[in-house]
């Protein structure tokens, strides 16, 4: 599989802080990643690492470029959406199509027409007396008439409502997502975007926990729902995850093969969310995977 | 879209004029209109005999004089101009590189195919060649309503106005005067604006109190360490308007290629370089 993204131990200090402690990853070409983590956990510092606006140490190379030295030359490959309103207020709509029809070589002005036209932003607004959700549409039009290799969005629906939410993320997927294209995506609001998805990374202060593609997830992780009488064998197991559903105990396990689980309950693949949740509390306690790998090994 | 606004240098300096309008248009405007104002005010104040009496003056002593060699003379009109353009111009600097990091759109510039140099350079030609454009253009307008109404006045009053025509002419080529000198002067005061756009491009915030503060401190540590005054002599050295105003075409090529000049604008760049490397990383 081709990699259009290829981070390698990247390290990002604000002061004392830790911003990214060591994030290596591969982001394949022609998919939709989701880099998903709670506030604080690295997201917005690695996309902005990615597009040249942050000075991270360590490898990186993004569309074949390195961002830190020519983030000009790689935004005509790269289009990236940052947390909502950030378009320059003071610009009418058809001012701001002006400018980037005349700065980016590869954007197509017809495209955008037509998809501002299905919405209801007056071209000769300004920016600035449109409603959020209007913003992000403007910047979605936009981004989806520009045609690049990689399109990086950073909690682009943060403070929408649920319609503009929806709406956001139909267009993405109808309007844009065609070909070779791909798409990262980093929110903490994993259930929106989980059926989306086709690739996944999980981050947790500033390290990558989980980079798996969707149709791993199946042999990577289980859920079992366990029947009462078999909840002693199934801590045993060591699940990376336990919790309460509707009176049952649902577990998640990591790397313990299904054939093993069965008999403890109903067995299926855990959601996204869940094995969000499960993954973020993982870090504080001691590393669950080798665990049941033991207790696996001592049946 | 016209062919001229397509060039994406050209967009950049669209751009520039319409976040900065409010700056480079309507400040000479309202300036412009409180002038004129006055003066209507002026003549209205005035008997009508003293009117009639000055413009028939004013018509006599312009008539058949050189526009060329009254326009010198003629630049003194502007300078209430170039004092609004200079305090403007120190405005959109100190918040040129600063401005779109408050209110975070810097991470939509950024994610265009645009260079950190080239976003500089756009800031750079703005000042020296933008902003005295729309000045000249107010100033223009200016005299032609105000020559305007003299004339229709003269007219009104019977005097004999066909001198004001050379007036007319000479206060034209003073407006090419002054859009050179102001073009000059941004060069010569390139230390200056890279200065400026070097703590516009740093300052997380009050970019005018880290530009100010720093260069005091400079000096104050210049003249307490080495009881020397270089600095503050060197500056003091290049105050002069003189040394950059034209007041003929011919003094264009004598003023941009003097030491003193090539030496600012050397030591401007290297502090637009400053200005760039600070760009490159937003946090």
């Amino acid at each position: 599989m081709n990699t259009i993204v290829e981070a390698n131990r990247l390290e990002k200090h604000y002061g004392g802080f830790k911003a990214l402690s060591g994030v290596s990853m591969s982001i394949p070409q022609g998919e939709i990643t989701g880099l998903i983590g709670p506030n604080g956990a690295g997201k917005t510092t690695t996309l902005k690492a990615m597009i040249g606006l942050c000075d991270v140490e360590g490898e990186l190379s993004v569309a074949g470029r390195d961002p830190r030295i020519a983030r000009h030359q790689l935004m005509h490959d790269v289009c990236f959406i940052a947390d909502v309103g950030i378009l320059p207020k003071w610009l009418r709509v058809n001012q701001l199509l002006d400018y980037v029809d005349a700065v980016h070589p590869r954007f197509d002005r017809n495209r955008a027409t037509k998809f501002l036209g299905s919405t209801e932003i007056p071209p000769r607004k300004r920016i600035r007396e449109l409603s959020k959700g209007m913003v992000t549409q403007l910047h979605l039009a936009i981004v989806m008439a520009i045609d690049v290799k990689l399109l990086i969005l950073d909690e682009p629906t943060l403070g929408l409502d649920i319609v503009y939410r929806k709406e956001f993320y139909d267009r993405l997927l109808n309007d844009y997502y065609v070909g070779n294209r791909t798409i990262v995506i980093s929110t903490h609001q994993v259930e929106e975007i989980e059926a989306l998805l086709t690739h996944l990374l999980f981050i947790n202060r500033g390290k990558i926990v989980l980079d798996a593609h969707m149709s791993e997830l199946e042999t990577l992780f289980t859920e079992v729902i366990v029947k009462p009488d078999q909840l002693t064998q199934a801590d045993g197991l060591g699940p990376i995850h336990k919790r309460e559903l509707l009176g049952k105990k649902a577990y998640i396990y990591e790397a313990v093969p299904r054939a093993q689980l069965e008999h403890l309950g109903e067995v299926g693949t855990p959601s996204v969310a869940d094995l969000f949740v499960a993954k973020m509390k993982e870090g504080s306690s001691v590393n669950p995977l080798s665990d049941s790998m033991k207790s696996s090994n001592d049946e | 879209m016209n062919r001229l606004a397509s060039i994406p240098f050209v967009a950049l300096l669209w751009r520039e004029v319409l976040e900065n309008r409010t700056l480079f248009i309507w400040a000479p405007v309202m300036l412009a209109l409180v002038l004129f104002v006055f003066a209507a005010w002026l003549i209205s104040m005035a008997p009508n005999d003293q009117v009639s009496i000055s413009i028939q003056y004013l018509s006599e002593i312009f008539d058949g004089l050189s526009p060329l060699e009254i326009a010198p003379i003629l630049m003194i009109l502007a300078v209430p101009f170039m004092v609004i353009l200079y305090v403007c111009a120190l405005i959109y600097l100190l918040g040129a590189l600063y401005q779109d990091r408050k209110d975070l759109s810097v991470l939509f510039w950024q994610s265009m195919p645009i260079s950190n140099a080239t976003t500089v350079l756009s800031k750079v030609v703005t000042v020296a060649a933008v902003a005295p454009f729309f000045s000249v253009t107010v100033l223009l307008v200016f005299y032609t309503l105000a020559l305007l109404c003299l004339t229709l006045l003269g007219v009104a009053y019977e005097v004999q106005v066909a001198g004001l025509g050379y007036l007319f002419l000479a206060a034209l080529t003073s407006l090419i005067l002054v859009y050179l000198s102001a073009f000059t002067a941004t060069l010569w005061l390139m230390p200056t604006v890279g200065w400026l756009l070097l703590f516009s491009a740093f300052a997380r915030r009050a970019p005018f109190l880290w530009a100010a503060g720093v260069f005091i401190l400079i000096g104050f540590l210049e003249d307490f360490l080495f009881g020397s005054q270089y600095l503050a002599n060197w500056v003091e050295s290049r105050a002069n308007p003189n040394q950059y105003l034209i007041y003929n075409l011919s003094d264009v090529t004598e003023r941009m290629f003097s030491y003193d000049m090539l030496f600012g604008v050397l030591v401007g760049s290297i502090l637009l370089l400053g200005a760039i490397f600070m760009r490159r990383f937003i946090d």
